[in-house]
């Protein structure tokens, strides 16, 4: 079969499946082999560790091997496979032919399985006597996944989907094009008619792209480690001694996974055009399942470390986080969120495939917990309520209670496809998420700064309550200044009180973080960790919040209906190219494009005006399009102004200056003789040296008549004769010299037009009248729906920088807390 | 054990105030018809009438859109967007709208439409194969 075709290059993908089968081979034997090394009580468990660790390794270099075979596949271009085909194109660069990599789920499935094997391989470095029960379970993970692309049929069942799949093989090429079906000839040469691969949807191709992915996975695939050393801990009976060095790999993966989910948000509000960091999407909602519960877990894990109680619960979320990655993985890839996700997601078939990866994990989990029930290590006496421990662990249920309320409303599709239920999601489904994460979200700022003031065991109340007091007070006094002058309190009251808690928590923190500094170094992880919680929170509040849209546009001309007012505030706004409009306290101005394809940038000119109306500022905003290949349609992405107190945001919503064609060619064609029918009829106008035309963008000053000797691309003869007629043109302050020409050759007249595009003008000289000393210009206006306009929608989101610099300052703490917790490892 | 199993109440009443409130908020997929008789908000699940107008002119008024389609129980109706015409929209497959009847005209407060992807579906663009022939 494979001589049957001219021009493939299979080679690569088969070196590449071979790859492929070899880390589902090795992986097993890793699992197997660490699973006697457990369990083997012949005293053979050296020599299977040893064969585990081979397993492994090779597991990883057959992942390598996979990824280098897919990467040179798309490199060299060879649309012969799928994948390159279905994700990539030739016009796109280097870095971007790396995001094209994880475009397609193989490549997200590729990109977990490898991030795994390196966490697997550190582990085999430093798990110690942890290596064999932690890593059989991290083997197992890695079958798992290696099944997903493993792209074989197994009793008429497909096991997984591969990333070497050739084309011809993903689908029928004489269903899609039935000249194949007739003319076996051109079917055996088929590659010669694929030029081009479908190429990447241009919102894609944004350097956000190109790391966030790798991190996100990063941090899910990270999520295994404490799953791996709480099943090992259970399984091994060792019961306690597996939460301390879990704690370290459980804070690396919150940390990786909170700033891969931030990135993403990034990435929408950078260069996506729904306008926000945050929509309470499924997919989103999806990966932040996880990173609850582990920081839920996280917390608990340390309570336990600390005071022994709160195992139940810490031993649950550390198992449920990584059931939960696998869940997210299945809502994402397995179709079922269908008509709620504004996602666009293939079903890949792995329906069943995906649902079997979740049981196998969470039975593994239930079977572990249930076996052991009775031994499981329980606390003699009830926390004093005075205790550090008590409240942390309430502050971890509620975590995970505002991870179930997300789980819960994001099923809905999931609920509908058990239960043959048809419930469609609510219509305020951003309003339902809002207010309940708001209140979960009070609770949890509350009690991450309340507990600060706590210690373990048993506190004094008398000593800590009026500290506590009067902190709430100073938050509630700045959290109250702060909703005041932001205008928060216009919103429901929970995000007013959430201002409050989330300045209470970064007071409290930020006590500790003094105290820190003046010698308690091993506190300011988690002070500051907490302190870029509270600060993310206040950022989000604010500028999601009190976000307001500048755009807003009442002018429609006929169809104002005060129904629509009231549901959906206008927020497009028409702007004609070089015609100024005033909008909330700016003018802009469309005032031109710059075209480098598949990108075409509006240059939005925006003026900045004070309470007199003064121009106080002005600055060039640049929002693009992608044209979309071939099928037409675009992709807007939004431009920001950033200054430090807030974010001018600007996208395009509607345009008439953009061409279909312009992805291929870079301009658009236009027939000579068609021309004029982009004009309203013209208008001759007989003038005398220095009258003045007026038109509708402006005026024309006729400067006089000149005989031209040479014109461009034409011979003139003898007889031949070409006059010129200067124009001065000024527009929109801007000036333009014009010469239409008036040409005698062999005996026949013509005219050579000229144009200001801007101005929307054309003008020709039509005809010479010497008795009266006058010539008559022809001008031609663009009609008004002819004029290049843009409809662009802007939205101010004050303080969102308190997002994103929060943001960091709880990755910063999460990192020194793995350096404090690393070292108590060593310590012990 | 009190606290702790006073506690414990408290997370399940939440759970369980979580679940009817989703249940509460829910809403349903209906049809024209049933959106006549109810104010309240609905969802609605349907095609693009593709041989009506489409009627979009950002020159005339930049935040109206308006277009019929034809729900799954196949009545047909206007309806009525404030803002852009979505991109795309002619090709959608399907469309699911949120929003309420009012004076014979359904007034979406949400467009959500699926579109044969060109980036996700499979399917060889035959022009493109056509065009090629020629150089045979």
């Amino acid at each position: 079969m494979t001589t049957d075709f001219k021009g493939e290059h299979l080679l690569p993908g088969q070196i590449g499946q071979i790859f492929v089968v070899l880390s589902f081979g090795s992986a097993l034997l890793s699992f197997l082999s660490y699973y006697y090394a457990t369990t083997a009580k012949d005293g053979k468990n050296d020599s299977w560790q040893f064969l585990g660790r081979i397993g492994f390794f090779l597991n990883s270099v057959s992942v390598l091997g996979i990824g280098t075979c897919l990467f040179y596949i798309l490199y060299q271009h060879y649309f012969e496979y799928h994948y390159a085909w279905a994700y990539t194109q030739r016009s796109l660069p280097v870095y971007y032919l790396v995001s094209g990599f994880w475009n397609g789920q193989e490549g997200g499935f590729l990109l977990w399985t490898f991030w795994q094997a390196v966490l697997g391989n550190i582990l085999i470095w430093r798990a110690r006597s942890w290596e064999r029960p932690v890593m059989t379970v991290i083997s197992l993970s890695q079958v798992v996944l290696a099944t997903m692309v493993l792209g074989i049929d197994v009793i008429n069942v497909r096991l997984g989907s591969s990333p070497f799949l050739l084309l011809r093989e993903a689908m029928d090429l004489r269903e899609s094009a039935p000249i194949f079906r007739t003319n076996p000839e051109m079917y055996h040469n088929y590659l010669s008619y694929i030029t081009d691969g479908q190429g990447m949807n241009p919102s894609l191709q944004n350097y956000w792209m190109v790391i966030h992915p790798p991190t996100l996975f990063l941090g899910l695939a990270a999520v295994v480690v404490p799953f791996a050393y709480a099943v090992a801990g259970l399984w091994q009976k060792k019961y306690s001694e597996w939460i301390k060095p879990a704690i370290p790999y459980t804070l690396f993966a919150a940390m990786v996974l909170g700033t891969g989910i931030i990135m993403g948000s990034f990435w929408a509000y950078e260069s996506l055009n729904f306008g926000g960091f945050w929509a309470w999407d499924p997919i989103e909602n999806a990966s932040v399942f996880p990173w609850l519960t582990l920081v839920a877990a996280l917390h608990v894990m340390i309570v336990f470390k600390n005071t022994g109680h709160s195992y139940a619960i810490a031993v649950f979320l550390a198992l449920v986080s990584f059931v939960l990655v696998w869940y997210s993985s299945f809502l994402a890839r397995s179709g079922v969120l269908g008509d709620t996700s504004v996602h666009a997601f293939t079903d890949l078939g792995m329906f069943w495939q995906l649902v079997i990866g979740i049981l196998i994990f969470l039975g593994l989990a239930i079977y572990m917990v249930v076996s052991r029930w009775k031994e499981l290590p329980r606390s003699q006496k009830d926390e004093d309520t005075y205790s550090r421990e008590f409240w942390m662990f309430v502050g971890s249920v509620f975590l995970a209670l505002s991870c179930l309320q997300l789980i819960v409303v994001t099923s809905i599709p999931v609920w509908n496809a058990t239960f043959g239920t048809k419930i469609a999601p609510p219509n305020n489904e951003v309003a339902l998420y809002n207010v309940f994460q708001a209140a979960f979200a009070i609770l949890v700022t509350l009690l991450a700064g309340f507990t600060q003031f706590l210690k373990y065991k048993k506190t004094d109340p008398s000593k800590i309550l009026p500290k506590v007091i009067a902190y709430l007070v100073l938050a509630a006094l700045i959290g109250a200044l702060i909703v005041y002058v932001t205008g928060v309190y216009h919103l429901k009251v929970v995000f007013s009180l959430l201002m409050i808690g989330s300045v209470y928590s970064v007071l409290a923190n930020g006590k500790i973080l003094v105290e820190a500094f003046k010698g308690k170094f091993k506190l300011a992880g988690s002070a500051i960790a907490h302190i870029g919680f509270g600060l993310l929170m206040v950022g989000a509040l604010i500028s999601a919040g009190t976000s307001k849209v500048v755009s807003e546009n009442n002018s429609g001309q006929q169809f104002t209906t005060e129904v629509t007012k009231e549901t959906n505030p206008r927020e497009n706004i028409l702007v004609y190219r070089n015609e100024p409009v005033k909008m909330g306290n700016y003018i802009v101005n469309y005032i031109g494009d710059s075209i480098s394809a598949p990108n075409h940038f509006y240059k939005v000119l925006y003026q900045e005006l004070d309470s007199s109306g003064m121009i106080t500022n002005q600055f060039l905003l640049k929002p693009k399009v992608q044209v979309n290949k071939g099928a037409g349609g675009f992709t807007a992405s939004p431009d920001t102004r950033h200054y430090l107190f807030h974010d001018l945001y600007t996208h395009i919503t509607m345009t008439n200056s953009l061409s279909v064609n312009e992805n291929v060619d870079g301009s658009d064609a236009h027939g000579q003789e068609d021309d004029d029918k982009n004009y309203d009829p013209p208008i001759p106008h007989q003038v005398s040296v220095g009258d003045t035309i007026r038109f509708r963008e402006g005026y024309i000053v006729f400067k006089g008549l000149s005989n031209e000797t040479s014109v461009s691309n034409l011979q003139l003869g003898k007889n031949d004769a070409a006059i010129g007629a200067s124009l001065d043109v000024a527009s929109h302050g801007k000036n333009f010299q014009l010469k239409p020409l008036y040409i005698i050759k062999n005996n026949s007249v013509f005219g050579i037009a000229k144009k200001v595009d801007e101005a929307g003008l054309k003008v020709t000289l039509t005809r010479i009248l010497p008795s009266i000393r006058k010539a008559e210009i022809m001008v031609y206006q663009q009609p008004v729906g002819k004029k290049k306009f843009i409809v662009m929608r802007a939205i101010d989101f004050p303080f969102i920088n308190f997002f994103w610099a929060g943001t960091i300052i709880m990755v910063i703490g999460f990192l020194l807390s793995i350096f404090r917790r690393n070292k108590e490892l060593k310590a012990s | 054990m009190k606290r702790k199993s006073i506690f414990g109440l408290v997370v399940i009443a939440v759970a369980i105030a979580v679940i009817i409130s989703t249940y509460a908020s829910s809403s349903t997929y209906s049809s024209f018809s049933e959106a006549k008789e109810t104010n309240s908000e609905l969802h609605i699940i349907g095609h693009l009438d593709k041989k009506k107008e489409l009627y979009y002119d950002a020159t005339k008024d930049a935040n109206y859109f308006s277009f019929f389609m034809t729900d799954n129980k196949g009545q047909e109706c206007k309806v009525v967007f404030s803002g852009t015409k979505p991109e795309d929209f002619e090709r959608s497959q399907q469309i699911v709208l949120t929003g309420r009847m009012l004076n014979n005209e359904f007034h979406a407060s949400k467009i959500l439409m699926k579109c044969p992807s060109k980036y996700t579906q499979d399917k060889l663009e035959t022009t493109e194969v056509s065009a090629k022939k020629a150089d045979i």
